[in-house]
């Protein structure tokens, strides 16, 4: 059976790897692995990247940096984009990780709801967010306003924080949950036996073990709030912030130079708070999965619970609320100044360029999940298993999808690709992007989708495997498995729980991503979220609702796919903590 | 393992099966003489709709659109230039078209039906002709105005008060024609470029935020969430016929700016016939009558066109005298100007 190597896993790639036994760590498939990675890599994102740089250290885009420093406003930018990103970061960590504890550690009833719940912002453009909280706690909003009769302001950082929270807090929730499920529970037993109780537990056993953990979910907000754009656009007020300043350079002016210009002041925090975070968590071990049987987890219950179950419930209640409006939105006039039922807005959508943008969205998105995904557990694999020299560079170029700000990769894919890749007389690649590109600029969307929805499969994959004990690998190269063999036949069922969420997270991501994407849409490629951009920009919620409804059913649909088809060929649960 | 070897192969297969369906579709689009056309549309999204379903439906010519606000439309253009993505830039203010004529991005196009429109509507050079005239004006919320005890503002002056601070929505000139046409306008009010970024600055303490697209300010204000919106008065008409009841028009008494929309051919149109046959037809009394089916209320240039009771009565109100060549020379400089020293300055 093991004779027969076919890397299934690399279906992108997939020539015909030779079948080699050999006992060295290196072999060659792995090897090929190792170069076919860091090609995909190096186009990905390590080309617009250098563009971006290149085009920044131009004589116009040093005027604008050097202006950075000099002009008191573009000072106060960079100063409100690093406020924002660490409100976000904190506070969406503090949401996520309540909601993961409730779900993971507490006893109470719903809690598959609670779960689908703090999982709905994934599904939706994160816009459909701020403009329901217009609605909702606005000027004029149903709540604050007709209920309470406030006249609050929610434009600028109050508002933005709190969408931004609200839209990003799932991502650190995943990750949370991921890392307290697969805790192993022996060691809270031993902790109790040794007489410590509950908060003691929790303080110096649990929160210890997180702490990677919290650190990546912060990273990972800081990074996403500051590369948004859609939202200070929407409700920013005059709460200005780098991404939204490099967006009305380029769409408004083509300044590109300018442009690329706050897109490395943009790089620069976003890569510091990245390098911090793995030079924190990187001194820690977390080996917890170790092969060895391990306990249950006691949840907590009585009157422990109730300070958090308040705030989770309370968290819960506002999201609900917030995509009820969206839902009902899409079906009134304009919610909250005429509230008759319609279906105008549905027609709108569905009947205008509504339709060909869902099919090409949705397809794009499509191709883009399994690659990002196989891609970002390689990565993985080839980070904890296989690199000795290099794995922290490896590591580093699969995370920049991420951690380079969206707004960025956007404006380096459109300098990188709306022209062929010509090296000397050759021409390597034709235009990927902009409106004369091959397939109308599809290619570059995907690629796009890809690399930006690659790091969290690598993150998860990173994280499940350092979790797995390396000796359970070297038992099986011991028995003469080649590293590929041992990917596919050990490690990859260890980490199915962490891929498949990953192919989640990715196929969500690509369909509600804005920022990147903005800047290489072209005529003949449609895509939702830009779509939505543009009617809540002109003020036409109901339209906006509209399409977030759809978009949301589409994303849920594919999702729900996903899981049953996983769940057929999964017969066996693989690890007992982890599923 | 053979399933996941059958869905690796699938998704490989899907990928390139993909691939192929649209090479075979763009194939087919850009060899063709007859479009399909791409629009650049500055105008109502359900303006655009309505103008290409209709010139499909009578010329047969597929058409399509992207709805862009005018400062887009030319950073859009500049970028593709070498190999356009679009073929015609039909509506938003010729401020926007003169920008793009001097910037070498639009050709030179006399149609044979250009003749039908008044000559003040048209670009001498015939790089652009006029298809509507828009005026700009308030576009209040009688509530909110009436919750903050302000009257209905008849003045440009009347913006400052301090009961109005972020009480105010205008767009952001560096993407939209209309906030460009409120910026120039206060040149020709005041006399001078100094003269009119020191009233936009003063008028910044009074504006929330801006937005991208100029029809934007009359949505946010119809919602409430600000007391008056700076469009054209058109858009603020549509907005009242959709439901937004509150909303009442008016005008600047010491003169407002106007806008005439235009149409132009884009340069090295990969669809010449198609582009200049779509281009004919717009200027048509009958295309322009479309207009107030989905809601638009422009003044049309076509003499023979629709006139609606709704449209604005250009007699009525005080125009400055707005030079459309100046401002389409002065727009690249005075939107940056505007984007650094006004957009996001601090408050007071």
């Amino acid at each position: 059976m093991t004779a027969t190597l076919t890397p299934a896993t690399v279906p992108a790639a997939a020539p015909a790897a030779p079948t080699t036994r050999t006992k060295t760590k290196r072999d060659i498939p792995t090897v090929v692995v190792i170069v076919l990675v860091s090609v995909a890599l190096l186009l990905l994102i390590g080309l617009p990247l250098g563009k971006i740089l290149v085009t920044a250290v131009s004589a116009e885009g040093l005027e604008v940096a050097q202006a950075m420093f000099t002009s008191p406003v573009n000072r106060k930018i960079v100063v409100n984009t690093v406020i924002l990103g660490t409100l976000v970061g904190a506070i969406g960590t503090a949401i996520g990780f309540a909601m993961a504890y409730a779900q993971a550690r507490m006893k109470f009833r719903g809690k598959k709801l609670l779960h689908l719940i703090a999982l709905l912002p994934i599904v939706s453009p994160p816009f459909a967010v701020a403009t329901a909280v217009i609605t909702l706690f606005g000027r004029s909003g149903l709540i604050t306003n007709k209920v309470f009769g406030l006249e609050t302001n929610i434009y600028g950082l109050t508002g933005l924080t709190i969408v931004l929270a609200l839209s990003f807090f799932p991502v650190a929730y995943m990750n949370l949950l991921g890392m307290l499920r697969s805790l192993d529970p022996a060691l809270d037993e031993a902790a109790s036996g040794m007489g410590a109780n509950k908060w003691q537990i929790f303080r110096t056993v649990t929160l210890p073990m997180l702490v990677p953990g919290f650190g990546g979910a912060f990273l990972l907000l800081f990074v996403e709030a500051i590369a948004d754009l859609a939202n200070p656009l929407v409700i920013g007020g005059d709460f200005t912030v780098l991404s939204s300043r490099a967006y009305i350079a380029i769409t408004g002016e083509y300044d590109v130079a300018s442009g690329s210009a706050y897109s490395v002041f943009l790089l620069v925090p976003a890569l510091l708070v990245f390098l911090v975070q793995r030079y924190w968590s990187s001194r820690r071990s977390i080996v917890s999965v170790t092969g060895k049987p391990s306990g249950r987890v006691r949840e907590i219950e009585g009157w422990a619970r109730v300070p958090l179950m308040v705030v989770v419930f309370g968290i819960a209640a506002l999201i609900v609320t917030i995509y009820a409006t969206v839902i009902i939105g899409g079906f009134v006039q304009i919610l909250g100044v005429n509230n008759t039922f319609t279906l105008d807005n549905y027609r709108y959508v569905v009947q205008g360029i509504g339709s060909d943008a869902m099919i090409d969205t949705t397809v794009l998105a499509l191709l883009a999940t399994p690659i990002a995904a196989i891609l970002g557990m390689l990565v993985a694999w080839l980070v904890v298993r296989k690199l000795k020299r290099g794995r922290g560079l490896m590591d580093f170029a699969g995370m920049l999808g991420l951690a380079v700000p969206g707004t960025v990769v956007g404006i380096g894919y459109a300098l990188a690709f709306n022209r062929p890749l010509v090296v000397g007389n050759v021409q390597l690649l034709p235009a990927f992007a902009g409106g004369a590109a091959v397939f109308g600029g599809a290619v570059a969307i995907v690629m796009v989708y890809v690399i930006r929805s690659m790091p969290s499969a690598q993150r998860s994959g990173v994280a499940a495997l350092q979790q797995i004990d390396p000796a359970i690998d070297e038992a099986s190269a011991s028995l003469g498995a080649t590293g590929v063999t041992t990917f596919r036949r050990v490690t990859l069922p260890l980490i199915r729980p962490a891929l498949l969420s990953g192919l989640t997270y990715a196929f969500a991501r690509s369909m509600t991503t804005l920022s990147p994407i903005i800047f290489i849409t072209t005529p003949q490629t449609k895509i939702m979220t830009s779509q939505i951009l543009s009617e809540v920009d002109s003020g036409r919620f109901g339209n906006a609702f509209a399409y977030c409804t759809i978009l949301i059913v589409i994303v849920m649909t594919v999702i729900g796919l996903l899981n049953l088809a996983a769940r057929g060929r999964t017969p066996v649960p693989v690890a007992a903590s982890g599923a | 393992m053979n399933i996941r070897k059958a869905v690796a192969l699938a998704s490989v297969m899907g990928f390139a099966m993909t691939l192929t369906a649209c090479a075979a579709d763009s194939q087919s689009g850009s060899q063709s003489e007859d479009g399909p056309i791409t629009i650049a549309c500055g105008a109502m999204e359900d303006w655009c709709q309505k103008m290409t379903e209709e010139f499909t439906k009578t010329s047969g010519i597929e058409a399509n659109f992207v709805r862009l606000s005018s400062g887009e439309t030319v950073a859009r253009l500049e970028a593709s230039k070498d190999s356009p993505e679009f073929d015609v830039w039909h509506g938003g203010p010729v401020d926007g078209f003169g920008a793009a004529k001097n910037a070498d991005l639009i050709e030179a196009y006399k149609s044979p039906n250009a003749e039908a429109i008044p000559a003040e509507y048209r670009d001498p050079d015939g790089y652009w002709t006029g298809v509507y005239v828009g005026v700009l004006g308030f576009c209040s919320n009688q509530s909110s105005l009436d919750k903050l005890g302000v009257d209905v503002p008849s003045s440009w002056d009347d913006l400052l008060a301090p009961e109005l601070k972020k009480q105010v929505s205008s767009a952001h000139p560096s993407t939209s024609g209309t906030a460009f046409t409120t910026l120039w306008t206060q040149v020709e009010r005041l006399g001078g470029e100094e003269e009119a970024f020191g009233y936009m600055s003063q008028l910044h303490n009074s504006i929330l935020q801006y937005s991208k697209s100029g029809t934007a300010p009359g949505q946010i204000a119809g919602r409430g969430e600000v007391a008056v919106g700076l469009v054209f008065s058109h858009d603020c008409v549509k907005y009242q016929e959709e439901g937004m009841t509150d909303l009442v028009v008016s005008f600047p008494e010491e003169g407002t700016g106007y806008e005439i929309g235009g149409v132009a051919l884009i340069k090295g149109s990969k669809h010449q016939a198609a582009a200049q046959k779509y281009i004919d037809w717009t200027l048509t009394a009958e295309a322009q009558s479309f207009g107030p089916t989905v809601g638009s209320y422009q003044v049309l240039t076509n003499p023979d066109a629709t006139s609606d009771d709704r449209m604005v009565k250009l007699d009525d109100v005080n125009l400055v005298d707005y030079d459309f060549v100046e401002a389409a020379a002065a727009k690249k400089g005075m939107t940056t100007r505007f984007d650094e020293e006004i957009a996001s300055a601090p408050k007071e």
